[in-house]
């Protein structure tokens, strides 16, 4: 059964609720206004290991004697099970180890439920195995549809009943801003569940020592998943340890050990050996989370000036079996009279996880359209629009000051009016959108120690979820004692590490840049002590640049860094420091601009351009920040054009469950990215993973309606979606 | 994955000699582009692999077109200068096959006989009719893919590339057995689900194409147009090729190919007739597209495949008569 907790994901975490919009100048540790390595472009210290193959990742580790694990999976969408008999796969050859996973009696909801598991010499052995099990399911009416699930007629799948209706949100007096309306746009809108792919599935490698546990797994919370394992297994926490060296993305969904990691470790105690346990590709589909569906049923009023004057939205979506589908709506703009009711949907599918900006892709989608809509009736640019109906400018607001910009930059002034009026069957077009998040982040711990012989190390028990968190520690760690990078030893990854918390909620920067700012800082000064009867000055009046530690203002007064740490003779520095207050804040904003090439003949939609606009605060590496955007700009392209959980509506078996059908952006679909990171020194440091997702689908949606004139108001814009929305205007379409 | 045998044929007398009557008990390897994944998916549960590397891989000229040994590889076959110069809807489509990977490992063969990607097809929680079971999915299922012409009881759509451009150019295939050696049209390979449910073509199990004969193909103006939402690697939603036998300035006659819109690849004879001693203009390709998918009775979901293919027959024309679209 999927239970599954996402600890640090979303915008409402309580670790951003306090986080300040700017930063502290008067911080003891405050950011260096002379910046030699901060905001510059650093190339990852692991890239070379990453290209040569040499990285090695959960997936990667290969342990003496290991074995193979594999789970049974139930092939029914909703059923009990009767009995699960794992007699033909013990009796398998090379088979180490078999188990249940829910016991006879137990219900299954969706196709991929975990019913046992195994492990054998090879994964081709515990792959057969796992097809010996003889399973008796008494097969249960289910919902294969959100359409099915509506219907007055349904059968009760689930408890409480099959949808759950949310609490109004209301504000101001609906009717009152109708009346206030010069233009009423009434339509329907709606985004399709889209799971994670993250390249390294989910899975790790567990082996005992005794009672001791060690897991290396592919997660984005080593302390979070070795408390996982603990109350899972039910052994002290103490006893466990959780490494992952390098990991191949989450995107929200890898918070704990889940069903597998608890199975892979049951199965290395059964066996007495260790048991490498990663999923496969249609495992990750079904059952390792998603983002819901989302659909609105929208009213929305805009007076002659231009204003907005009211909304009511009946809205509703499915996070799978027996989850959450909300999302923020409407996004960003200010309208001053709304009401919104929203119904969780439920289906027998595997359930939704944190992706990726929870929430804000679908609720970005749904009012970005809409905004389109409403300026087309009043026949106003889409941008001027948008920056009247904005909310006050503010640190964590700067979108009218974006939209300026990023105009300006995308060539904005040549749009065309709805409708590219060029011959022939290729129709340009362009559109924009904007988006919000918290990214604020604390409670880090790291341990600096500077040794004898000059060597630098650095160590946080953060992970490294493949965006570069290993070269932030290292370049804040360098910055802060005036080294080249390359004097820095970073080690992350591991439970055994100071604490940090889960990477989700952009918290990953913002948590981890200043609790590296404090240690090293902290580290500086003992060395400072350590060495000032030798320089003859109050440790005080030490500091480090360019590899030298001397004396405030007085470079040529001091030691090389070498010569300063020999004076430490046989006892390292060792520190420990946390996260303060001061370094770090909370709020983004962000807006893209997309340009898209349709072709109304074949309904086949290719963007051409993105750019955005986004600022993090202080910019830690300017380059790992670009890369933040671009990945998540091509997430984007993939969540508007292609990404589409397919479930067979009579059967509610998932028919793409692998990377054929289920299309992601492949190289050439990538458009050309201008990343225009607008940096902000004096807030610190703010985490910058999930806004620039948000809003790029929303604008390459509306670049599609510029283009073709007439609006798709479904994700993904399929050529079936678009052909169709032109059937609509010019029946029997074109050739 | 069920075990099996291997043996390694280091000709084709070999690899015939290890080939079985029965259907799908022993199945010939070559690149693996299909029959892997096939495996690993127990859609295909052979007792015994046959290692087919060792045929043909040649390109040789012959009767004054070209013998295509089936071993060749895909990328070999694309870049190959005569079939570049000559067929040119045959390099164009072996060019949008897949992957350059799969280009480089992939055979003509294997592109010939690899079997459908009907998602009910490829998944094993479907016991469709294709695996003996007793429904097709697709009818009132998610069709958008399936086929808009030739449907039924099943209702793939014909997987190869390559097969449609052989059409167009009237190619034939060598085919050696137990019983002897055989040539038969292309045209005539490939069967309709109500005549050949359990396969798409009429090689026996005992049986291997061993290469394609193209005949010549002088004054033959012609273009593959394919369709896909994806540029990278993707399943064309649909593509024709097209053949147009030149006599001066206007079309002598012509063979227009459609692929995936049905079970086998899908000869447009009304198509062809509208081309035939007319002069190709833009309005001519919009009448022969027309004409070629008149007779589509599209799915719940797959109407807009009508509107695609005929785009692509329209700019395989226009492409071949070297007109832009």
């Amino acid at each position: 059964m999927a239970d599954e907790t996402t600890p640090g994901t979303g915008e409402g975490q309580v670790a951003e609720v306090a986080a300040p919009a700017t930063a502290n100048p008067n911080s003891p540790y405050a950011w260096p206004q002379e910046r030699r390595l901060l905001s510059s472009r650093v190339n990852r210290i692991d890239g070379t290991l990453k290209v040569a193959g040499q990285a090695r990742y959960s997936y990667d580790m290969n342990r003496p004697g290991m074995l193979y694990g594999r789970i049974l999976r139930s092939p029914h969408p909703h059923a009990r099970v009767v009995s699960i008999d794992l007699g033909p796969a013990k009796a398998t050859r090379g088979v180490r180890s078999a188990l249940a996973i829910v016991e006879p009696g137990a219900k299954v909801m969706y196709v991929g439920d975990e019913i046992a598991a195994v492990a054998a010499v090879s994964e081709d052995v515990a792959r057969d195995a796992i097809r010996a099990i003889r399973v008796q399911y008494e097969v249960l009416p289910f919902l294969a549809t959100v359409e099915q699930a509506l219907r007055p007629e349904a059968p009760s799948v689930f408890q409480g009943g099959n949808v759950k209706e949310s609490q109004v949100e209301e504000e101001g007096n609906v009717q009152a801003g109708f009346a206030a309306a010069a233009h009423v746009v009434e339509q329907a809108y709606n985004t399709q569940v889209q799971t994670h792919v993250s390249l390294e599935t989910h899975g790790c490698v567990c082996e005992w020592d005794g009672a001791r546990l060690t897991a290396w797994v592919s997660t984005q919370a080593v302390h979070g998943t070795r408390e996982g394992f603990a109350t899972g297994l039910n052994i002290p926490q103490a006893d466990v340890r959780v490494i992952t060296e390098h990991m191949g993305g989450g995107f929200g969904s890898k918070f704990g050990p889940d069903v597998q990691g608890i199975t892979c470790a049951r199965l290395a105690r059964e066996a007495k050996a260790p048991v490498h346990l990663m999923l496969d590709r249609r495992e990750e589909h079904l059952a390792a989370g998603n983002r819901p569906s989302a659909y609105a049923r929208i009213k929305a009023g805009v007076s002659a000036e231009g204003m907005l004057t009211a909304f009511e939205a009946d809205t509703w979506g499915t996070g799978g079996a027996g989850a959450a589908s909300g999302f923020p709506l409407p996004y960003i703009y200010t309208f001053p009279n709304r009401r919104r009711v929203h119904r969780d949907v439920y289906i027998n599918a595997g359930q939704q996880r944190a992706m990726r900006a929870p929430g804000h892709p679908q609720g970005c989608f749904i009012t970005e359209m809409l905004m389109d809509e409403l300026a087309d009736r009043l026949k106003m640019d889409p941008v001027e629009f948008r920056v009247r109906n904005l909310p006050p400018q503010a640190p964590n607001a700067q979108w009218r000051e974006y939209f300026k910009i990023g105009a300006q930059r995308f060539g904005w002034d040549k749009r065309h009016a709805t409708g590219d009026p060029t011959p022939g069957p290729i129709k340009r077009g362009v559109g924009c959108a904007a988006n919000r998040w918290g990214g604020g982040g604390r409670g880090t711990q790291a341990q600096c120690e500077i040794l004898p012989d000059g060597g630098v190390v650095i160590r946080c028990g953060t992970q490294d979820l493949g965006v570069g968190t290993r070269t932030l520690m290292a370049i804040i760690t360098a910055e802060t004692l005036g080294l080249p990078l390359t004097a820095i030893k970073v080690e992350l990854g591991d439970s055994n590490h100071p604490f940090s918390g889960g990477s989700g909620g952009s918290t990953t920067a913002p948590a981890v840049s200043p609790a590296i700012r404090v240690t090293a800082s902290k580290a500086l000064a003992e060395l400072a002590a350590r060495v000032a009867p030798a320089l003859g000055v109050p440790a005080d009046q030490i500091t480090a640049s360019d590899g030298r530690v001397h004396v405030k203002g007085n470079p040529s007064s001091g030691l090389t860094w070498a010569d300063a740490c020999r004076h430490l003779q046989t006892t390292p520095v060792s520190v420990n420091g946390q996260w303060e207050a001061g370094l770090s804040a909370s709020g983004t904003s962000g807006v893209q601009f997309a340009e898209v090439e349709v072709d109304i003949e074949t309904g086949v939609a290719k963007v051409t351009r993105i750019l955005c606009v986004q600022d993090c605060g202080l910019v830690v590496n300017q380059l790992a920040a670009e890369s933040q955007c671009i990945g998540g700009m091509i997430m984007g392209v993939g969540y508007a054009l292609y990404e589409d959980r397919i479930l067979d509506r009579n059967t509610a078996t998932m028919v793409n469950p692998n990377m054929e059908w289920y299309l992601v952006p492949g190289m050439s679909d990538v458009p050309a990215i201008e990343v225009m990171l607008m940096n902000q020194p004096e807030r610190g440091v703010i985490g910058i993973g999930e806004p620039p997702t948000i809003s790029t689908a929303a604008a390459i949606a509306n670049a599609v309606a510029n283009a073709i004139g007439v609006r798709v108001r479904s994700l993904p814009l399929t050529p079936h979606k678009v052909l169709a929305a032109l059937d609509g205007e010019r029946a029997g379409g074109t050739l | 994955m069920k075990p099996f045998a291997y043996v390694k044929a280091a000709n084709e007398q070999q690899a015939l000699a290890a080939l079985s009557r029965e259907r799908g008990r022993v199945l010939p390897l070559a690149g693996g582009m299909d029959l892997v994944a096939l495996l690993k998916d127990n859609i295909a549960t052979p007792d015994r692999l046959v290692n087919v590397k060792g045929l043909d891989a040649t390109i040789t000229a012959a009767d004054g077109g070209l013998r295509i040994g089936a071993a060749t590889r895909l990328i070999d076959l694309q870049m190959h200068a005569t079939v570049a110069s000559q067929y040119k809807a045959l390099a164009e489509a072996a060019g949008e096959v897949g992957t350059p990977q799969i280009r480089n490992l992939g055979t003509v063969g294997g592109n010939l006989l690899q079997r459908p990607r009907c998602w009910y097809f490829r998944n094993e929680e479907f016991p469709c009719l294709k695996k003996g079971g007793a429904r097709c999915y697709s009818v009132d299922g998610e069709n958008q893919f399936h086929a808009i012409l030739g449907g039924g009881p099943c209702y793939i759509v014909h997987p190869s590339s390559l097969a449609v451009p052989l059409i167009a150019f009237n190619a034939s295939f060598r085919i050696a057995g137990p019983r002897g050696e055989k040539q038969m049209p292309a045209e005539e390979f490939f069967e309709l689900p109500d005549r050949n449910l359990f396969g798409e073509t009429a090689l026996r199990a005992d049986e291997l194409v061993t290469h394609v004969m193209l005949p010549p193909a002088t004054a033959v103006k012609s273009a593959t147009y394919e369709v896909r939402f994806k540029q990278s690697h993707d399943w064309p939603i649909a593509f024709a090729s097209v053949a147009l036998q030149m006599q001066g300035a206007t079309v002598g006659s012509a063979r227009v190919v459609l692929g995936a819109v049905a079970p086998i690849p899908w000869r447009a004879p009304a198509a062809e007739a509208v081309l035939q001693g007319q002069t190709v203009s833009q309005a001519l390709a919009v009448k022969a597209a027309e004409a070629a998918l008149a007779d589509a009775s599209p799915m719940s979901q797959n109407a807009y495949k009508v509107q695609v293919a005929r785009t692509a027959v329209k700019r395989a024309i226009l492409h071949a008569a070297g007109l832009t679209v």
